[in-house]
């Protein structure tokens, strides 16, 4: 009976640092999130174009899972975004997002086989960098790092830089020059023609 | 009489001279004598492509501060402290980046500022920065990158 409850136990213990490690580790959950994406992007039932749409949809889902839009717009918008009412800033993720989509599921979508290397994660609580390099077909390596910041128990993307370029830092100098020599409104306006 | 003014007014000139020397050196030296007063951030870079220390930090291309010194920290990154002056706020959503003046020029630091309701305070890290763009590395990778 003793025996059963150590083992028992030791065995809940175990599971209880593993299913900690597991949840804490910024780099294990993009794996999995960059998995699911690659794991859509080869299922053979979506490859027909008429499924486009359901695998945008899919993917789209994976991808919020671990990309806070929220965040990314806040940051691309920096100082303009505390003049914002909370009307324009909902308006405004919702616009950013599909700028990103639009920008980026099609290079994702031509996806063929590139490697995706983990190298290292760095964890400085609450945030935290993930460097990746993604290799392709003829072994260019693209050097692919992700900022991420700790909400709860998930890890969530606030900024990738590809190259060394930041995205957030090219949005925010795009945005802060057309609000500057224009206006929000003329931000907006043209930020809907572009994704609409 | 009239030669104790000479010799005074010499005295005076060359009095008048050694403070002139003493502020050329300061200034030209960029010594901070009266302690100018800011505060102290630090930011790391993965590579920083030649800045120095004395270099100067940007907003806008307005000089707000300088880098005081560079040191390389165990994850082999390099730790860039600057000093910032102190009618300048920076948010901790700021990001630093590592540019070149005109193509081949100087390296400097160019900051654009945030929008977070956090400032930084003096010793604070700088947490987004961009590192230097490898111009050759980019440009090897163009040059090579194409096998088909």
């Amino acid at each position: 009976m003793r025996k059963c409850f150590i083992a028992f136990t030791s065995l809940l213990f175990l599971f209880l640092i593993a299913s900690r490690g597991y949840c804490s580790d910024p780099m294990q959950q993009l794996r999995v999130t960059v998995d699911k994406v690659i794991e859509i992007l080869k299922r053979p039932d979506l490859k027909s174009p008429d499924k486009e749409e359901l695998k945008r949809k899919l993917l789209g889902e994976v991808i919020s899972e671990r990309f806070d839009f929220q965040e990314m717009a806040r940051r691309a918008l920096a100082r303009h975004w505390r003049k914002r009412t909370d009307q324009e800033r909902k308006e405004f993720v919702r616009l950013f997002r599909k700028l990103l989509e639009r920008t980026y599921l099609r290079r994702i979508e031509q996806y063929s086989d590139e490697r995706i290397i983990y190298k290292e994660e760095r964890i400085d609580p609450p945030y935290a960098i993930v460097k990746t390099v993604v290799i392709t077909r003829d072994s260019v390596e693209i050097p692919i790092d992700y900022r991420l910041m700790q909400r709860s128990n998930d890890w969530k993307v606030y900024d990738v830089i590809i190259e060394g370029v930041s995205l957030v830092n090219n949005y925010r100098k795009q945005f802060d020059r057309i609000i500057r020599s224009s206006s929000y409104k003329s931000l907006v306006d043209r930020l809907r023609k572009k994704v609409e | 009489m009239k030669k104790i003014d000479m010799e005074l007014l010499v005295g005076i000139f060359v009095i008048a001279g050694i403070f002139a020397l003493g502020y050329i050196s300061v200034n030209l030296g960029d010594l901070d004598v009266w302690g100018k007063k800011g505060y102290t951030i630090y930011a790391e870079f993965e590579g920083i492509g030649g800045l120095k220390p004395g270099a100067s930090v940007e907003i806008a291309g307005v000089t707000v501060g300088k880098v005081k010194s560079i040191r390389l920290t165990r994850d082999y990154t390099a730790l860039v402290e600057m000093e910032i002056n102190s009618d300048v706020p920076l948010q901790d959503d700021a990001i630093a980046s590592i540019k070149t003046k005109g193509l081949i020029g100087e390296k400097y630091v160019e900051i654009t500022p945030g929008g977070s309701e956090h400032l930084l305070a003096n010793g604070d890290k700088l947490r987004e920065t961009e590192s230097a763009v490898d111009l050759e590395g980019l440009l090897s990778k163009f040059v090579f990158g194409k096998v088909e």
